[in-house]
């Protein structure tokens, strides 16, 4: 029975290897062939499964150092979500593609990488499952070969990433040196009764394990490859990027820190609330100041990484789950969520008019009324207006803060509500761009029925979840809980 | 089961879909079932006038539900005297902002009925929430229709005033967010047994105990949102570009039921949750409020626009609501409230009546009105009614009102006699208006308004005269009462 827990893993591995050669295989007249309804089956399988898993499965599975709790469960469905619009978008986008083949191949594998390492608890399998994550992303980065914006950018992806890698192996290496032991559970227990004489080397590990994921997670000031990368790639890898590999980053990085790290002596809460205090501003001032619509989206998810970072500043014991972490953990859901629809959107004004400087979004109400739409109520919450997702998710990280044994918990949370209040300076001016300014060509555009269906179902979603966000809550503190009951101490 | 006040919250959220839905083919229909939702809302409001019981000072008609009981999160509603009054008008303008727009709105009738509907489930959800995040949310929601009213219906600046004003009122809330989540936080820990909560009600008995610098904090953090709405001195820039730029029936929405969202959650939040944190602060917000006053009605005598006048006599009588309720007194914080009331009628009736005369001479511009005599008769009968109305001219309801509030501000301190030179500027700035719209040599040709028009303007006057002659059924009843209960708790826990 055990090993149906695997289910979700397995079909992403063995749809993902078949979704290649069934790229070669078409209809008689349509050009999509098999390829991407391989990868629509696999992830779709592999979401059902995860969902009747999260219903059914009471106490965590695992094997060794490959654990599918609560924790993976979420992680697994937020990024399956992901995936699948991605996909479905990625139908009319990569349409004349000759390649689909290898990009829904990859498309799966990176997948596949990404709730890995939500479901790591060893150090080596969190490498595995990062680099398994890593790697499809740079080739579908640079998926248009011929273009040299997306060469760039893959190319100054791969490089900071690669970098991020190493520093991860370092870190490893370090631990391992401390503890003798790459399991979480192990690291933890041997760092609790760490000497002062390996202090600094544990300091250091945590250094450059901030630092590998950040890179990943686009903290400042590790975020300079985002908007580029977001720019360059094809704009649905854009939506992965952005939404998948960065929080199956998170996924990582809440496991390292609080399954491992936390038990060792060291302040690393403070780190990251400076970290997030930076990240959210950098973010958001930054986004004011862009011209390109993929740009400004790149900046606000770094804002965004900045509110979740405060997840991981929210200390915690072993008796009550923080509300800041479930809060963490539930934004990582509405952002994916936001974040993957905009850049649906995005992809849906792309294909239609070519580019996506903001001058183009003026008066796009009248062009593209439920395009527009879509984009205003996402915005909306990513700027976190009640009663749509976002606020909720920022709630409750926002009193975690405050609820922090820590003094600076409260301005924390006062720094990131005046940052969230910022922010609707972009979110509202790029409405009003849409809504209140006169278009430079009025004719009617032809919105794809392939995008309408992802927006809206995402619309509906982050409705849905804004109006009752209690069973959401309930989700997300019950992934927070089996994260730390997965401690073991 | 659902109770009155969900039915008169929710109904015209549900009822914006088919508006929307029907109205886009046919713009009449969007129009019939906008005004008409907003009559079975105010038909409804008079239902809870009825069932209301009048000399009560605890809330009333209360529903509750759970809603995301997993945060604490508590659908929770609810009417006391504060809220009655403020309901009333909600609805009663909701009506005929929107008999009013009949024909001020001239294009997009779908989607501009289907946002008004929003709105109207806004700004009573606002009125009515005892609960902080469910507040929230009404607050917020009242914050994107009326970003959508001004930046599609407004006049020539209207982009400039609605990012301007969506900016301001946002970045206020989410400073005001603060002190709602820090509430949870501080009076959510061991030491309070019962778990966390957003209710009102669970708050107001746990705060009390909460220590001052923590009441502070949390004060002077909501103040920031409210003052912002309200508004006071130096964040009010953000009003007479708004209030010029949006639509008459907008403005009447803006200027009488939005700025008194600022003026409930003043004297809802602020004064009554937080005695100690008020008997620190009441000297400043009282003076924020004196200056406000005056500074309000300096402005609005050098105005040139009429719509822009109007607009500045809301920051003007504004102040006088931050004044009186900081008070902390019956007196003041009595007329506080009914100030809201009157002003909220007042100043609703000189919005909709600057947007039909635009609408008839083409002119905002005061000069260009000279001789509106001759053209607008009746109007301008109505226009100097509705002036002496905001003049405070005995016989007014807002005469009561502001006579109330100066009181209270008297029986604190003799310092607050400065507060008579606002009256006085009022009636400066509004008979020199009268004097050179009205009281020039008529201009013809006549082009008067519709009888219907006339009608919904008069509609304003009646309740201000009623409660003007006669203000015990309101005053004494329904404000008196509650307000009473609520200063003796606070004065006893030390406000004063």
């Amino acid at each position: 029975m055990a090993l149906l827990s695997l289910t979700p893993f397995l079909s992403l591995a063995v749809f993902g290897l078949l979704a290649t050669p069934a790229g070669f295989l078409r209809f008689k007249k349509s050009k999509l062939g098999f390829a991407p309804f391989v990868c629509i089956l696999g992830l779709a399988i592999a979401l059902v499964s995860t969902v009747w898993l999260g219903f059914t499965s009471s106490a965590p599975v695992s094997f060794g150092g490959f654990q599918v709790d609560l924790f993976t469960l979420f992680f697994s469905g937020v990024l399956l979500i992901v995936a699948i619009f991605v996909t479905i978008a990625s139908l009319q986008y990569m349409r004349e593609d000759p390649n689909k083949g290898p990009f829904f191949g990859l498309l799966l594998l990176s997948t596949l990488g990404m709730i890995v390492l939500a479901a790591s608890m060893d150090l080596i399998l969190l490498y595995v499952g990062w680099e398994l994550m890593s790697i499809p992303t740079y080739a579908l980065t640079a998926f248009r070969k011929k273009d040299p914006n997306s060469n760039e950018a893959a190319m100054k992806f791969f490089v900071l990433s690669a970098l991020s890698s190493a520093l991860l192996v370092y870190a490893i290496s370090l631990v391992f040196g401390i503890t003798g032991s790459t399991g979480l559970t192990a690291i933890a227990s041997s760092l609790s009764t760490a000497g002062p004489d390996v202090r600094p080397f544990g300091v250091l590990a945590i250094v450059l394990f901030i630092v590998g994921f950040g890179v990943k997670m686009a903290v400042v000031p590790f975020h300079m490859w985002i908007p580029d990368a977001f720019e360059g790639a094809p704009v649905t890898i854009g939506a992965f990027l952005a939404a998948g590999a960065k929080m199956a980053a998170f996924a990582a990085a809440f496991r390292v820190f609080i399954v491992g790290i936390s038990a060792f002596n060291v302040d690393f809460y403070s780190t990251f609330a400076i970290v997030a205090v930076v990240t959210m501003s950098v973010g958001n001032v930054a986004a004011l100041m862009q011209k390109s619509f993929t740009r400004l989206l790149a900046y606000s998810s770094i804002a965004q990484a900045g509110y979740i970072l405060m997840a991981l500043a929210t200390p915690f014991t072993t008796t009550n789950v923080p509300l800041g972490l479930a809060g963490g953990l539930f934004h990582v859901l509405n952002y994916a969520i936001l974040k993957t629809a905009a850049f649906v959107a995005a992809a849906a004004v792309a294909t239609k008019l070519s580019i996506t400087d903001l001058d183009s979004f003026n008066g796009l109400s009248r062009r593209m009324p439920q395009t527009s739409l879509s984009i205003a109520v996402i915005f909306l919450g990513l700027a976190g207006v009640p009663p749509l997702n976002g606020f909720f998710s920022k709630v409750m990280l926002f009193t975690g803060s405050i609820y922090s044994p820590y003094t600076w918990g409260g301005y924390l949370a006062l720094a990131a509500l005046i940052n969230s209040g910022f922010s609707m300076s972009y979110y509202g001016w790029l409405i009003k761009r849409m809504y209140f300014d006169e278009p430079q060509d009025q004719s009617r555009i032809a919105e794809p029925r392939v995008y309408m269906a992802v927006l809206w179902a995402a619309t509906i979603l982050i409705f849905a979840i804004g109006i009752y966000p209690d069973p959401w809550i309930r989700l997300a503190q019950s992934a927070a809980a089996a994260l730390v009951g997965s401690r073991g101490l | 089961m659902i109770g009155l006040l969900s039915i008169a919250i929710f109904l015209p959220a549900v009822l914006a879909a088919p508006t929307f839905l029907l109205g886009r083919k046919n713009p009449k229909m969007a129009k019939i079932l906008g005004v008409g939702t907003t009559a079975i809302v105010f038909a409804i409001s008079i239902l809870i006038l009825v069932v209301f019981q009048y000399g009560q000072a605890g809330f009333q008609l209360s529903e509750s539900a759970p809603w995301a009981g997993s945060f604490g999160l508590n659908y929770k509603v609810g009417i006391d005297g504060i809220s009655l009054p403020l309901l009333m008008i909600a609805t009663f303008l909701s009506l005929l902002s929107a008999a009013g727009s009949w024909d001020q709105i001239t294009f997009r009738h779908a989607e501009y009925y289907a946002l008004f509907l929003i709105f109207e489930t806004g700004i009573i959800g606002v009125f009515t929430s005892l609960n902080l995040i469910l507040f929230y949310l009404f607050w917020e929601i009242v914050l994107i229709p009326m970003f959508f009213f001004i930046g599609i219906w407004g006049g020539p600046r209207r982009r400039y005033a609605s990012l301007k004003f969506l900016i301001f009122t946002y970045s206020g809330s989410a400073v005001m967010l603060f002190g709602f989540l820090a509430l949870y936080a501080w009076t959510g820990t061991s030491a309070y047994p019962g778990g966390p909560s957003f209710d009102y009600d669970v708050l107001a008995v746990r705060i009390p105990n909460l220590a001052l610098p923590l009441q502070l904090a949390v004060a002077v953090t909501t103040f920031v949102g409210f003052a912002v709405k309200l508004p006071i001195f130096p964040l009010h820039t953000w009003l007479p570009d708004a209030h010029v730029e949006a639509p008459a029936p907008v403005s009447v929405l803006l200027a009488g039921l939005l700025l008194k969202m600022g003026g409930y959650g003043l004297i809802r939040y602020n004064l009554l949750l937080f005695p100690k944190a008020v008997s620190v602060l009441w000297p400043y917000f009282t003076t924020i409020g004196l200056i406000t006053m005056i500074y309000g009605a300096s402005v609005a005598l050098v105005a040139k626009d009429i719509k822009r006048m109007i607009a500045l006599t809301s920051v003007n009588h504004m102040g006088y609501v931050l004044l009186g309720a900081f008070t902390a007194t019956v007196a003041g914080v009595s007329g506080a409230v009914f100030q809201m009331f009157s002003h909220g009628l007042a100043i609703g009736m000189l919005f909709l009546m600057s947007g039909y005369i635009h609408e008839h001479t083409g002119t905002r511009n005061i000069d260009e009105l000279k001789g509106l005599r001759g053209k607008m008769p009746q109007t301008v009968s109505l226009l100097f009614l509705a002036s002496m109305a905001a003049m405070a001219v005995p016989g007014f309801a807002n005469f009561i009102s502001e006579y109330l509030v100066i009181q209270g501000a008297l029986s604190v301190s003799y310092l607050f006699a400065i507060a008579i030179v606002a009256p006085a500027l009022t009636v400066g700035y509004f008979l020199w208006m009268l004097r050179r719209v009205a009281m020039t040599p008529p201009v013809g040709p006549k082009n008067e308004l519709h009888l219907h028009s006339i009608l919904i303007l008069v509609a304003f006057l009646v309740p201000l005269l009623i409660f003007g002659v006669y203000p015990p059924p309101i005053l004494g009843s329904v404000i008196a009462p509650t307000v009473e209960k609520w200063v003796g708790t606070i004065v006893g826990l030390g406000a004063r």
